[in-house]
């Protein structure tokens, strides 16, 4: 692993340095661009949220130190001057640092997109760079990713854009993400990604077959990967994000150059890795899962102990069992430290207590008979005696009163006051920020910090805490009172992730319908877009038709349709055969009979069958026109006769293919209707006329 | 290095100083990432080495007048590169010698020996408090220069290691003898090796999991014509009966003589102590350390466990507690013989090597 890796960077550098004196860069985007980490990040920029007693961006940017990048650009927005403060302050600001980093900030950003953008308008990189979040924690060695990018680039001039760097992790581990769960084909040869789609909990997935026809012949197919969210890009990724406004985030990026693959002609390559360790921090639960793994020193050798951020009074002693002290902790008569413990500086334990895979900041006080299980305590936290916490995190300041209960997944967020005497149910959420607040700032998240710290106060003074939620001496709002209240559920999907009880027994049913709901929502949003954008074609066409306009023209306004309503390609065709098709009834009302169906359509079909032609290309966009035309004609099913003589028009006008013709008609039938039409006379035929067709065309060819 | 100085000096002072620093910086860097398990990225001899070197960069660029300053200066050097990586000792012990050496040569330059200072009574000791510091304060034109040539020496002392070491290996590598090793050494590579000039003999590596560094070690030994075995851990008691001889390297010897070493040496100790086969460990002196093995946190060094059970397992992993130690701890009944560069000496020998290389007031930095 690094050891190996710190040799062959060695090599490298000495023989990249023949070829070019370029320092490797990185772009370090230290911004979430969402709000998974609400309320908590209210207070505190995720980038800088501790884990392990040590801001999560020291972890990436001691990553990228030691792969060996030279020339860091950190990209902040939501409290940007937290971040500047912070960066100036630690090991990477100073002189002698072999990583020189530059801090960029801007309240514009909204999304990794523009980041991008501006690398480009600032013309920052030169040559390839590493872009990460800045909340990766990892220490995989990219020194060979790196290589085999730089080898592809050279092979190959510029195709290859990007490399993904994806652990190995069979599906199952706990470090890997619900959200970004992903299945992947690549050609096992090339390591060309071929199709890229998050699985978002779905059973079923569709690859289309176009895929895996030419290139290699070995693929992969793979679900085994974990996204470390690292990536090595070429320059002409931030032009790409330049050039596609639209692009948001890597995965619109990704996809985009999948299904422009043949316009553009970049690729995306993968390199998979079994050594090291690298994942995102995206949600709680993976802050939790990555918390004890670094505890568990996977992330070696970015141990608690190894203070690799150089912080003076930051170290700590390893002992068995993974408990690590850090200077000045006193620990009570009879209290024990179980396993995978970390303790911060300056921390006191009372009597009796026992801890078990918790990480406890420093000046931290606990009382006796203190019960904590994978408990995520940060600074300055109080815990009076007989409190009972389980998988929780309790943010800076917080204190806890005598006889507190913390279930699973509980969130204290900054200077909350709970208690005595509560128990809090599973997935509590308390703010000193009223959720109602957040509310009202939804529409301008992006406040400056004085600004919203302004808001807060005012409203804290105005709203009262609630005892009988936050207990008779307590501060604070409950963002979450039950499980119950849809609106409520959404926001601990949001800071503990999808999956809210790991047993696999709970989350087959529930978890499966829940996410195929939020499929719907997310990813086809755009029924409105689709008709809108149906509409549109059919007003394109129509003027085409009127003013005579040539059929390339046609062709150009559709495709800028089609970025505008974020249409695939798939559906283009579909909507674009649709809409041709019904143009007669369109024009001249529902009542025609079919031969003046036909009557109408055929020259229009003539018409525009260079339209159609550039849209179907590949075997599989022939079946997708042909679906479409038995969906329509499987509507107007007065009309059935027609198809035979639509089809024969297309055929002869080699909008479609004959193989295709008879693929769709052997294979096509899916149900009672369509076994129906296809057993209309004409339509048989037709198809027999082809194969004879065929067969004379093969004798031929012999 | 003659060169590096040269180029340093047609620098203006203060870019010198941040270059040194840099320098310590990037050391520190490596040190901290220093290993996955496999041991350092560097053998212990480079990076003790590397320490010898950057001390002597200190020493002719640091601002000091006196002794007692310079002792400082290092000390403060020296704290900070063994917290870096508190299981390499080497470097804490080279940090010991060049302090040891600045005591020498100031004692030297005062016309006293310091052979009259170090053998103190324990009567002396009790009634003389710290009295040696502030004998450093006096100042000398020669003892920046003194002290340079010293670590040279000492620099000198270091690269002839290996081949001192390798040397006796015909004194004690007979004909037609198995002889036993574990995990990869490069002490004790080239010891073999040099013996298989003259002779014909047996090697059997134990392979040493989970990192297996055997297999190079293995590898190596048989591209040199030697005829060798690997067998896997389990093994080793089994073979031991075959085996004539156990030569094995070692991370660091310990101030009671024990060792801290590679995984599976206590094994391979334990089953040659129950054959009466005797134990042979070529360690050469920048290896020895003042160290005892009852400071537990440092002495241990865990790694990733993913070499025990691989990342890529999944559900498991969430289940139960992985650990994935790099070093044993052997005691020193266990040796037989302790091969250094300066020959060959029983393990109730070290405490008076110790004495010899080491200040007693310096044992912690």
């Amino acid at each position: 692993m690094s050891s190996r890796g710190g040799k062959q960077k060695k090599g490298n550098v000495t023989s990249e340095q023949e070829e070019e004196e370029q320092p490797l860069q990185a772009v370090l985007v230290a911004d979430s661009f969402n709000r998974r980490f609400f309320p908590i990040s209210k207070d505190q920029p995720r980038a800088l949220l501790p884990l392990g007693n040590v801001a999560m961006i020291d972890y990436t940017l001691e990553f990228l130190t030691s792969t060996g990048v030279q020339e860091t650009f950190v990209f902040c927005c939501w409290m940007s001057n937290k971040i500047k403060d912070h960066l100036l302050k630690s090991k990477w600001c100073r002189p002698t640092s072999p990583n020189v980093v530059h801090i960029i900030t801007s309240d514009l950003y909204r999304s990794l997109g523009d980041v991008l953008r501006d690398v480009d308008a600032k013309n920052l990189v030169r040559n390839d760079f590493i872009l990460v979040y800045g909340d990766v924690v990892s220490n995989i060695d990219v020194s060979q990713a790196l290589q085999e990018h730089r080898h592809r680039r050279k092979v190959d001039k510029n195709i290859s854009v990007m490399t993904m760097v994806f652990k190995e992790s069979s599906p199952g581990h706990k470090s890997r993400c619900e959200e970004d769960d992903v299945i992947v084909a690549m050609d096992s040869k090339s390591k060309r990604v071929l199709h890229y789609q998050k699985t978002q909990g779905l059973k079923k997935l569709q690859f289309p077959m176009n895929i895996f026809q030419h290139g290699s012949d070995e693929f992969e197919i793979r679900h085994d990967l974990l996204d470390c969210h690292i990536s090595i890009c070429s320059p002409q990724v931030a032009e790409l994000f330049t050039d596609n406004f639209d692009y948001q985030t890597r995965n619109d990026f990704v996809r985009g150059i999948l299904v422009n693959e043949e316009i553009l002609g970049n690729q995306i390559h993968l390199y998979v890795t079994q050594d090291g360790y690298g994942a995102r921090v995206s949600n709680l639960q993976m802050y939790d899962s990555v918390s004890s793994d670094m505890v568990r020193r996977w992330v070696y050798p970015l141990t608690p102990e190894a203070n690799f951020t150089d912080q003076q009074g930051q170290g700590c002693t390893h002992s068995r069992h993974n408990v690590y002290r850090g200077a000045e902790v006193s620990l009570g008569h009879g209290s024990q430290m179980e396993e995978n413990v970390l303790i911060g500086r300056d921390t006191s334990i009372g009597a009796n207590c026992h801890i078990s895979n918790s990480v406890i900041g420093n000046n931290c006080t606990i009382g006796d008979n203190v019960v904590l299980d994978r408990a995520h305590m940060w600074n300055n936290v109080h815990i009076s005696s007989n409190v009972e916490i389980h998988q929780s995190v309790v943010c800076d300041g917080a204190v806890v009163k005598e006889a507190v209960h913390l279930n699973k997944q509980c969130v204290l967020a900054y200077n909350v006051v709970i208690g005595p005497n509560l128990s809090l149910p599973d997935g509590t959420v308390v703010s000193m920020h009223h959720p109602e607040e957040e509310e009202e700032d939804d529409d301008d998240e992006f406040l400056s910090d004085d600004q919203e710290v302004g808001h807060s106060k005012d409203k804290t003074r105005q709203k009262a805490f609630n005892p009988a939620e936050v207990g008779p001496e307590g501060k604070g709002y409950i963002w979450k009172a039950s499980m119950n209240d849809t609106e409520d559920e959404e926001l601990a999907q949001c800071l503990w992730g999808l999956v809210l009880n790991p047993d696999p027994e709970s989350d087959s049913e529930s978890e499966a319908s829940e996410e195929s709901q939020d499929r719907s929502r997310s990813v086809s949003p755009e029924i409105d877009d689709v008709n809108a954008f149906q509409l549109e074609v059919l007003g394109t066409l129509q003027r085409g038709l009127e003013e005579n306009i040539v059929c390339d023209n046609l062709v150009l306004e559709i495709n800028s349709l089609k970025y505008a309503y974020n249409i695939t390609l798939k559906e283009v065709m579909q909507i674009l055969t649709r809409v041709v098709l019904e143009y007669p009834f369109q024009q001249q009302g529902t009542q025609l009979t079919t031969l003046q169906y036909t009557g109408s359509l055929l020259p229009l079909l003539k018409t525009w069958s260079p339209v159609f032609k550039n849209y179907i290309k590949r075997a599989q966009d022939h079946l997708d026109c042909l679906s479409a035309v038995e969906e329509l004609f499987l509507e107007q099913d007065t009309h059935q006769t027609a198809m035979v003589k639509v089809l024969m028009k297309m055929y002869q006008l080699e909008i479609l293919e004959e193989e295709a013709i008879l693929k769709w008609f052997s294979t096509g039938a899916t149900n009672d209707k369509s076994r129906q039409l296809r057993k209309n006379q004409g339509l048989q035929k037709f198809i027999q006329w082809l194969k004879e067709a065929e067969d004379e065309s093969s004798e031929e060819g012999e | 290095m003659g060169q590096l100085v040269n180029s340093d000096n047609r620098m203006p002072g203060a870019d010198k100083e941040a270059d040194l620093t840099e320098r310590i910086e990037a050391f520190l860097a490596d040190l901290k990432r220093g290993g996955c398990g496999t041991g350092p990225i560097r053998g212990s001899g480079e990076t003790a080495r590397e320490t010898t070197a950057l001390l002597r960069k200190v020493t002719a660029q640091a601002r000091w007048s006196s002794a007692g300053d310079l002792m400082e200066i290092i000390r403060k050097e020296g704290r900070r590169m063994t917290a870096a990586q508190p299981s390499e000792t080497t470097v804490g012990n080279m940090v010991l010698r060049v302090l040891k050496i600045i005591r020498e040569e100031y004692a030297r330059s005062r016309g006293s020996s310091e052979e009259t200072d170090q053998q103190e009574s324990l009567h002396k000791l009790l009634t003389s408090g710290g009295l040696s510091e502030e004998n450093f304060r006096q100042h000398f034109v020669h003892l920046k220069a003194n002290v340079i040539e010293a670590i040279n020496e000492l620099l000198t002392e270091l690269d002839g290691t290996t081949d001192n070491i390798a040397m006796q290996a015909l004194e004690h590598i007979h004909s037609n003898e198995v002889i036993m090793t574990v995990g990869r050494s490069r002490t004790v590579e080239a010891f073999l090796k040099d013996a298989a000039r003259k002779r014909k003999f047996h090697v059997i590596v134990a392979e040493c999991a989970p990192f297996c560094q055997g297999h190079e070690m293995a590898t190596n030994l048989s591209k040199a014509s030697i005829e060798t075995t690997v067998i896997a851990d389990a093994a080793i008691f089994a073979v031991m009966s075959r085996v004539n001889k156990v030569i094995i390297g070692t991370q660091t010897v310990l101030a009671n003589g024990g060792l801290r070493a590679v995984n599976g040496t206590h094994t391979v100790a334990l089953a040659a102590r129950h054959h009466s086969t005797p134990l042979i460990v070529c360690a050469p002196m920048f290896k020895l350390s003042p160290q005892f093995p009852n400071e537990e946190d440092t002495f241990h060094k865990f790694v990733s466990p993913h070499e025990v059970l691989p990342f890529t397992e999944g559900e498991i992993l969430s289940k139960v507690n992985v650990h994935c130690p790099v070093f044993d701890y052997v005691p020193p009944e266990l040796i037989t013989l302790f091969i250094s560069n300066i020959g060959g000496n029983a393990p109730s020998y070290i405490y008076r090597l110790m004495s010899e290389l080491y200040h007693p007031e310096d044992h912690d930095l």
